[in-house]
Order: C-alpha cells, then structure tokens, then sequence
C-alpha cells in the first residue's frame, strides 16, 4: 500500500513539473570540464583520501592544475599521475581544475 | 497489490509520455527534457551502477531505475585478493542501499528476459514490464563455452572460471585450500579480447603468494593461447624476484595453446595432442562475448561484442538504446572496471544532453588498472582516451606502465595505491 502511494506521488510530481523542465535542464548544462573532472573522481573522492589520495576539493583551482603541468612536464615525481597528466593539455587541465576548484 | 499498483503506474505513465511527445503540455521547443524522462539501467555492476548514479547527478530530477538481480555485489576486481587468502567476500561486497536512498534511484531486484526496443518496454524475470525513453545496459560477460572441446558450462562447479565473483570466486579458494602441498594449480587463460587483461596474472601471483606460505612445494602452470599478455615484463619481474621458479607461463606458440579439456581426468590437452598437463585445481576461464540479454535484443556483432557509437556509448543498432563496460566495443579502452565508471559517465551525459536537445560533448577518458604481484608489490598501467575518427583512442605520450626495476618501497606505495583505487572507484560507483 506504501509503495502505491509512492508511485502516485511520482506520477504527480512528474505532471506539475511538465511544464517547467526543460528550463530548468538548460540552465544546468553539462560542460566538458565537468565530465573530464568526473573522471578523476573514480579514485579522487573522500573514500580514496582516507587511503592517502588527495582530495582535490579541499584546494583552488590554481593549485590543482599548476600540479597537473608539474606531473606532466617531470617537474613532480608521482607513482602513476606523471602517466595521467601527459594526457591533458594546459586548456583541458585548466577545465578540470576549475570545476574542482569550485567547490 | 504491489504488482497490481505498478502495472497501473505503467499504464498511467505511458499516456503521459505519449502526450509529451504530441506536444499536449511540452516545452516550445518540442523536446522531452530530461526532468520527465524514465532511464531504465539494466545491470548494477560498475557500468550500470555509474551511469544510474551520474544521471542523478547531473539531472536529479530524471526517474532513473536500476535493474539487477542480485542484492550484493562481488566485484570482479578485488576478488583475486580472496583467492590469495587475504580479503573476504565481504571486502568486495558492494550493495545498492546508497544507490536508492541518497541518490534517488529506484532499485528493481529482478532479471529482465526481453527487451521490446519498438515499444520501449522491458519485460523482467517476475512477469512485469517497464518502459524507458532510454534504455542502458551493462550486461558484462558471458562465456564460450563452445569454443573449448571437452567441457560445458555444467562442468563449472568443478573446474570453475572465477571470472564473474561471487560463488565461483570461494569455490577456487576452498579448491586451493584443500589441495596437498606440492600439487598442481593450472590455469588455462582466455584468448583476447577478456575482461580484465591484466586479471589472469595477478591471479597466478597471488595464488603463488598463498602457495609460498602454506604449500610451498606447489607449482603453477598457466596455459595461454596468447603469446604476450598485459604488463607481460612487470609481473615476470615480479615473479622472478618473489616465487623463483614457482610459475611457468607456456604462451600459445610454444605449446601453450590448450586444445581439449578432459574434465574426468582434470587434464588438459595442448599442441596438438603432444602436451597432457593434469591439473590438482583447474581454473579454466573461457574465451568471452558479450553478456546474454545484449545477443536477445540483437545488439551484437559476428564477434560477439557491442558495437557502439564510442561518442556516446549508443548502439548501433538502436536509437534509444546505450551499451557499456565489458560487453561493448570500445575502441582502445581494456575490458576493466574502470573503463566501464568512466563510460558510465559519458553515457549519463550523453543521455541527459540528449533529452535536452543538446548536441554530445566530445569525452576524455581515462583507465587505471592496479595488479598485486604480493600484498604489498603492487603494478599498473594507465591510459588516457580520446574520441578520435570514430573510436576512443589512446593519447600520444600518455598513459603507460609502472617502471621497470623499480625499488619496492615504489611496489609498495603502489599497493597502498591499488586499495585506495579500490575503496575510491567503488565509492564512486555505489557510494
């Protein structure tokens, strides 16, 4: 009986919103430096910094892509990022450490 | 009454959808926002379980459902570690309580039988149907059984794969627990492309790892059908330095090629006939193809894998459906659960821009895979992806493996990495 009610629910909330969604999803478009920074977040996230990997919500965008070119360029030693950074040019890091760098 | 309940939800839903599309109560522009739509994910491993999530994410409004019949999840990666005899089941365990209460997804426990892709609907295992706007599935994998002479899948609670975990993962375990000190463990590797590349060998490594400390006189043979495998030179490094001449590789041209199964005898025929290898433990895993629901739907090609548009992980052979992880064709990305998290997350963008009218966003991509040679000697191989002429391709200079040579504090600090990468990505995925 609970789960029917539920169900009503939705289909309610679903038929008031009709007529203002596709507003609000424009609003809130998806950028390319939100998708590649979600990339990261598969080991950068708070479960992975309680096992020692940074979590790059805690610094400025700045910080977090001057780190990227280091790795890239060879001027930050690394067990793996050095391998990642290469990937990436300046603008893309730049995407990436914005959208971190924002929260 | 709950079944009942939902068939007239489905009802009610369905002239709400169709009146959308009319234009009866739509936006101007015509187009169904995402905000209204109903994604249907099929399959709650690492593709399927990401994309559920990262459509919330990024349009929290969208009704998302998530289909899958199991409660827990064994998470293929990680389930070496249980092999090796140190981790449990439950340290690769994943559920979906997360998933339906602080992400908004709707868990179904069921198997979906068919897929209606011109009437939109799924029908599932329990007798009820469920329509999408957009479908998603991340089958995984399934296996060929036919292409190995000698065995069937009903042999497989005696020789098992322990490629999909869960059961088949603590049956090799209490195999390799019960076998006397000095027998014989064979592996027989699949041929490419398998989920999980570097798997089969880290696999071999930590059953060495266990053979070391409590059956010394043990020896392990793997039988390939390939000539060269992933992270070939790290784990030999590896292998030299830790378990002497414990492993022998036989690779496909010399000899290694595995031609006949003999399940009563647990022996294995190799070249031509020549080469009988008995086996004390047998774990014969496969060659592979895509997952079985995605050959129902007609979504496969002559291989047996998913060919997809790589810009957005949308079949080729139906508009509204999209396809990930291990059972699609995905350009140079490996068959890995971290390939299968990212492109769950182009496919969640992929669809929510879709629904709002907007054009794909060209996506970058990235792979880390972490093999443990010890408990504490850990190396990897990363990549970055890029879409490129049609396909997702490796980034010139990026990407690659762990040094050669390298000191074992730089193995060890890799170890503490590959759990980090593990609580992180499965954190990512369900958490």
């Amino acid at each position: 009986m609970k789960k029917s009610y539920l169900y009503l629910a939705g289909l309610v909330a679903s038929l008031a919103m009709a007529g203002t969604a596709t507003q609000a999803v424009a609003d809130d478009e998806i950028t390319r430096g939100q998708l590649m920074a979600s990339s990261c977040k598969a080991c950068h996230n708070a479960a992975g910094a309680q096992q020692g990997v940074t979590e790059l919500s805690h610094f400025p965008a700045e910080i977090i892509a001057s780190q990227m070119r280091a790795f890239r360029d060879g001027d930050r030693a690394a067990t793996i990022m050095d391998r990642h950074a290469k990937g990436y040019t300046d603008e893309e890091i730049d995407a990436m450490a914005a959208y971190f760098g924002r929260f | 009454m709950h079944d009942f309940s939902r068939r007239n939800f489905l009802k009610v839903a369905g002239i709400t959808g169709a009146a959308a599309f009319t234009g009866i109560g739509c936006a101007a522009n015509g187009v169904q926002g995402a905000d209204k739509a109903h994604i249907v994910v099929v399959g709650g491993g690492s593709g399927g379980a990401t994309a559920a999530k990262y459509i919330k994410q990024f349009s929290p409004a969208t009704r998302v459902t998530l289909i899958e019949p199991n409660a827990t999840y064994h998470t293929c990666y990680g389930s070496n570690w249980v092999i090796g005899g140190f981790a449990s089941m439950g340290d690769i365990a994943q559920g979906y309580d997360t998933l339906r209460d602080d992400h908004g997804i709707e868990i179904v426990q069921d198997r979906v039988t068919a897929v209606d892709a011109a009437a939109r609907s799924v029908r599932l295992a329990g007798g009820d149907s469920m329509s999408y706007d957009k479908l998603v599935m991340s089958p995984g994998i399934d296996f060929r059984y036919d292409a190995m002479p000698g065995i069937s899948e009903a042999d497989a609670d005696r020789i098992p794969h322990a490629w999909k975990a869960g059961a088949q993962t603590e049956l090799l375990r209490s195999q390799l627990r019960d076998m006397p000190n000095g027998g014989v463990f064979v592996m027989v590797a699949p041929p490419n492309p398998f989920r999980c590349p570097p798997g089969p060998y880290e696999r071999v490594s930590l059953v060495a790892h266990y053979f070391k400390q409590e059956k010394p006189r043990s020896k392990i043979i793997i039988l390939d059908p390939k000539d060269a495998f992933s992270k070939q030179g790290l784990f030999e490094e590896g292998w030299a330095e830790h378990y002497g001449d414990m492993i022998e590789w036989r690779a496909g041209s010399e000899g290694g090629r595995a031609e006949e199964i003999d399940v009563d005898n647990m022996t294995v025929m190799a070249d031509s006939g020549f080469e009988r290898v008995r086996a004390d433990v047998l774990n014969f895993i496969p060659a592979q193809r895509a997952g079985q629901i995605a050959h129902d739907v007609g979504l496969t090609n002559d291989a047996g894998w998913v060919p997809v548009d790589q810009l957005t992980f949308k079949s080729e052979m139906d508009d509204n459906i999209y396809v990930l992880g291990d059972a699609s064709v995905a350009g140079a990305m490996p068959k890995s659960g971290h390939s299968a998290n990212n492109q769950g997350k182009i496919v969640a963008a992929a669809i929510v821009r879709e629904l709002s009218g907007q054009e794909p966003i060209n996506p970058s991509s990235a792979n880390t895979c972490y093999s443990l040679v010890t408990p504490e000697y850990a190396i990897s191989v990363a990549a970055v992806y890029q879409y490129q002429d049609g396909a997702m391709s490796g980034v010139d200079g990026a990407g690659g493996v762990s040094p050669m040579g390298a000191s074992s504090s730089v193995r060890r600090r890799e170890a503490g990495y590959t759990r980090a990468w593990y609580d992180g990505i499965t954190h990512d995925i369900w958490g």
